[in-house]
């Protein structure tokens, strides 16, 4: 009775529903000029169907519970709406992965999907490793916010297709108010804060990424964002542009913590420092990490976010699928699912706190204002000089 | 008459069959770490000389190396004259014959977990902080740190030894000579216990010189220990780095031929101060301080008993650097939200464990028994090569070989991936024990009509017991830390302890580091505190062919 009562009216909802979800996917294809599958093509629910009761073996890094409490979250999903076992492999370091690819040679792999950016990716890439096509078969990338976001390019190399943006980093440090009062914070207020409060602020060793990164921004700020930081370093740029930093640096390690004759192995041994006092700063690239470290009591109640003036280096970090993984059906559809509104959504709210990437998401407020990645010559070319100066 | 001589041909061939199979069974896992290395270092694209001249370019290079090999031997045997004295304090008393149990605790935790609780405890900004402190990172950490691990493990390679030995005798005659204790300790007892602990030194010294989750935690970085650049290059994509890791693993291979040849001399150079020492009759001071040893034990129990509080008070969310210091805050959630995730991996890691122990230990005896057949003994460095060559490199031959086979991902490949390793860390057990078993016994079971193999298991084997106990322990320890191989040939499909607990140890969530810390140490507390109290029960003999071996 009741449900003969109901049916029309769960027509009409349906009928709404499509209306509302073709005029939807009509206004993001006017607004994209990404050519994607749509999701409801034949080859998307061929891949679908393909994709049922398969497993995927994701190669993530696993040292983050808010990550990994995200991954778990997905695997429920996942599991619920398409039938497909996703397996997070914990992985201590993102070259696990390439690692075990480039062991493999081509044989069936044990990886189908990986989380992969930098020069992993551009190892893989040029290594012809990755499963292409990627934007194109996968119906959620159409609403990638590309107009908003630097996320074409993986630190100078084009993405073509072979990885999909799932988050976004930006560069900033989590600090106590009362030493950084500014929102934003310039090399040379920096030197005045080392200054004032000796040996509580620091940077991770270079080559470490955030290390690097700390440099790269303060190279930014000591040469006003001189446009030949985004080209290939001519050795008359190096000339003219590098020095700058280094004086700079001549100026600042007296002060850093431990005189600048240690430094932290990584951004997460840092942060431990600064949950102990000892470090007034810590990096991260996520820009809403110090709001969850507050939730979870981590940190002070008083740590804030500060970037540098000239706005925080953003990237992303990105999905990839190996060339021979056994299952890149599953594998896409995860991505889909990583992409869809609802993971975008939990992934930021949630206690990670990562931005979303796609356009209905995109939130001014969830992110600073962005600066674009260095060349990446002049990333390999700070470390070496860096290792040469100060780090033997 | 022919048909006995029929038999005794049959059951001679049937012998000769099962030595020689014996044979390839212990030389394939003992060539499993060659050919591991030989794969994973075998140069994937061209690596030159000319590759050579950036890498000995490298700012800071020398000090780096030198600061490694240095950490590594000086940790080692200032290790070795520690417990060495700890053990001489310990041995004679009737009231801590089995001290070996209280080294459960201290044996069981990580070496990482040592030195997150020695920074936390008391270097700068800690609890127990006074100044100047121990530094944050420095060489005296880690040397600290090292050393902390590493005595109870040789006070347990000695425990294992000693029980083989007529220490009591030896101590008897050189009273009766009319030496003081410590004389005698020095002179009698601690030749002989150190050519036997040989390996378990060559072991310990590899394993600072190429250990890389401590040093990035305490050790200097200015520069950086030598094994995290190898680490460091190995597992960077970028131009240049793989060329650059070639190299450093074929210095890193090099670095470890000069330990040992450092670990030899330093044996040589010890009996002959021992016996110019004792023949001279000059004055030796040094031995002196002893007594002061016999609080080292429970001083690091209390060590380890504040740390363990501190890991578990993290677990339970308490937090030193809030505002508010209360212990009404703790609570048990964390433990009920990961309990659902982490007691598959902790049963995979005892499945594992047990396996890869058991076989290790079965293989060791095998190998010991073979040589003792032959009456030959191969090198030593020989048989230690898993726990020698890098292993990052040598396990990555593995996975290749592994990935050659196509044989899919089971505990089977994890089992056998930490074979070489809990194999060469029962060998190092149980060589010294094995070489001192009384000939005697075994000559009167023969007498009583006990067949070879019977009198192996009944008498050889049952005065081996307590020596088992404790290599089964350790192998069964050294297993359940293994990280690199359980991922590297599994591919994820087995999680164990360790891996979800490395790769939550790179994150920056203190309470879940703790909580996985203390679950890590939870499987090897138990196997070193049953293998001490067995250990206990079964004594071995004591006495035997060793007076004659040096």
């Amino acid at each position: 009775m009741i449900s003969r009562l109901f049916s029309p009216l769960g027509k009409t909802f349906a009928v709404c529903c499509i209306l509302f979800f073709v005029t939807r996917v009509m206004a993001n294809q006017e607004s994209q000029p990404l050519n994607t599958v749509a999701e409801n093509s034949v080859q998307w629910q061929q891949t679908l169907k393909a994709a049922q009761g398969q497993s995927v073996y994701f190669y993530a890094w696993g040292g983050s519970k808010a990550v990994n409490d995200y991954l778990r979250w997905a695997t429920r999903e996942i599991a619920q709406q398409y039938r497909i076992r996703l397996i997070h492999v914990k992985v201590t370091d993102p070259s696990e992965p390439v690692s075990r690819l480039k062991a493999e040679n081509g044989r069936t792999s044990a990886i189908d999907l990986m989380w992969v950016n930098g020069e992993n990716f551009a190892y893989l890439k040029q290594q012809n490793l990755l499963l292409g096509n990627l934007w194109s078969t996968i119906p959620n990338s159409a609403f990638l916010a590309v107009d908003k976001l630097p996320i074409r390019v993986d630190f100078g190399e084009p993405m073509d297709g072979l990885e999909v943006p799932w988050g976004i980093g930006q560069f900033n440090f989590i600090a106590e108010k009362a030493l950084y009062p500014t929102t934003q914070i310039s090399a040379k207020s920096l030197l005045n804060i080392a200054k004032a409060n000796p040996k509580t602020v620091t940077y991770p060793r270079p080559p470490e990424f955030h290390g690097t990164t700390f440099l790269k921004q303060l190279l930014i700020d000591l040469t006003d964002a001189d446009p030949r930081l985004y080209q290939l370093a001519t050795t008359q740029a190096q000339q003219e542009l590098l020095p700058a930093l280094w004086q700079y640096l001549d100026l600042l390690h007296p002060y850093l913590w431990q005189q600048g004759q240690a430094f932290p192995s990584s951004a997460a041994e840092q942060l431990l420092l600064y949950q102990q006092k000892t470090l007034s700063m810590a990096v991260s690239f996520n820009p809403n990490q110090w709001l969850k470290e507050k939730s979870t009591q981590q940190i002070s109640e008083t740590s804030v976010r500060r970037y540098f003036t000239d706005g925080a280096i953003t990237n992303s970090h990105n999905l990839a699928i190996p060339k021979s993984a056994p299952s890149p059906d599953a594998a896409k559809v995860v991505i889909n699912f990583m992409l869809s509104e609802m993971a975008q959504q939990k992934k930021f709210t949630g206690s990670w706190g990562d931005p979303a990437v796609v356009s209905s998401l995109f939130d001014e407020k969830a992110t600073m204002p962005a600066h674009p990645e260095l060349h990446s010559s002049w990333h390999v070319l700070i470390e070496e000089v860096w290792q040469q100066r100060y780090g033997g | 008459m022919a048909a006995t001589i029929r038999r005794v041909r049959s059951s001679a061939r049937i012998r000769q069959i099962a030595l020689t199979s014996g044979w390839l069974l212990v030389f394939l896992i003992s060539l499993l770490p060659i050919l591991g290395i030989v794969v994973g270092l075998w140069p994937p694209e061209q690596v030159t000389f000319a590759d050579l001249k950036p890498f000995l370019a490298y700012q800071g290079l020398s000090v780096s190396i030198f600061m490694t090999l240095f950490s590594a031997i000086f940790s080692t045997l200032v290790s070795l004259y520690i417990a060495f004295m700890v053990y001489s304090q310990y041995h004679l008393s009737q009231r801590l014959q089995s001290f070996e149990k209280y080294l459960a605790p201290l044996l069981s935790l990580p070496h990482l977990a040592i030195a997150l609780g020695l920074v936390f405890l008391f270097s700068d900004g800690s609890l127990f902080f006074v100044d100047p402190g121990l530094p944050r990172k420095g060489l005296s950490t880690l040397i600290l740190a090292i050393v902390i691990k590493e005595v109870p493990f040789f006070l347990l390679i000695f425990s294992a030894i000693g029980r083989q030995l007529p220490i009591k005798y030896w101590l008897l005659q050189g009273k009766a000579l009319g030496y003081q204790d410590y004389r005698c300790w020095w002179f009698l007892v601690f030749p002989p216990l150190l050519k036997q602990s040989r390996l378990a030194l060559l072991a310990a010294a590899a394993y600072t010189l190429s250990v890389v989750d401590v040093s990035l935690l305490v050790g200097p970085n200015i520069p950086e220990l030598f094994a995290v650049s190898v680490y460091r290059w190995q597992t960077s994509f970028a131009a240049g780095d793989q060329a650059l890791a070639f190299w450093a693993n074929v210095m890193l291979v090099i670095l470890l031929a000069v330990t040992v040849f450092i670990l030899y001399a330093h044996e040589k150079l010890a009996h002959g101060a021992c016996k110019s020492l004792a023949t001279q009759g000059s004055r030796f001071y040094l031995g002196k301080i002893n007594p002061i040893f016999t609080a080292w034990l429970p001083m690091l129990g209390l060590l380890t008993a504040m740390m363990v509080v501190v890991f578990a008070l993290w677990s339970f969310g308490f937090n030193w650097h809030s505002d508010s210091l209360v212990l009404t805050q703790l609570t048990t959630k964390l433990w009920q939200d990961e309990w659902l995730f982490f007691s598959l991996p902790l049963q995979n890691s005892l499945l594992i464990g047990f396996f890869a122990g058991l076989l290790g230990v079965a293989l060791a005896l095998l190998a010991l028994e073979l040589q003792r057949q032959k009456g030959k003994y191969w090198p030593d460095y020989y048989w230690l090569l898993a726990i020698i060559l890098p292993q990052l490199s040598m396990v990555l031959g593995w996975q290749i070989m592994h990935i050659w086979s196509q044989g899919g991902y089971h505990s089977g490949w994890i089992v056998l991936s930490h074979l070489p390793f809990t194999f060469a860390y029962a060998y190092l057990v149980l060589k010294g024990p094995f070489l001192n078993v009384e000939p005697r016994y075994e000559l009167l079971a023969a007498s009583f009509g006990y067949s070879s193999w019977q009198s192996w298991w009944q008498v050889r084997f049952r005065l081996l017991l307590p020596a088992v106990f404790t290599a089964f322990a350790i192998a069964f320890s050294v297993s359940i830390s293994q990280y690199i191989p359980t991922l590297m040939m599994g591919a994820g499909r087995v999680t164990t302890i360790t891996t979800e607990a490395v790769a939550i140890g790179t994150g920056t969530q203190q309470d879940l580091i703790a909580l996985y810390v203390l679950l890590q140490s939870i499987l090897p507390f138990m196997a070193f505190f049953v293998a001490a109290l067995l250990a206990r029960r079964f004594r071995g003999s004591m006495g035997g062919n060793s007076v004659r071996d040096y």
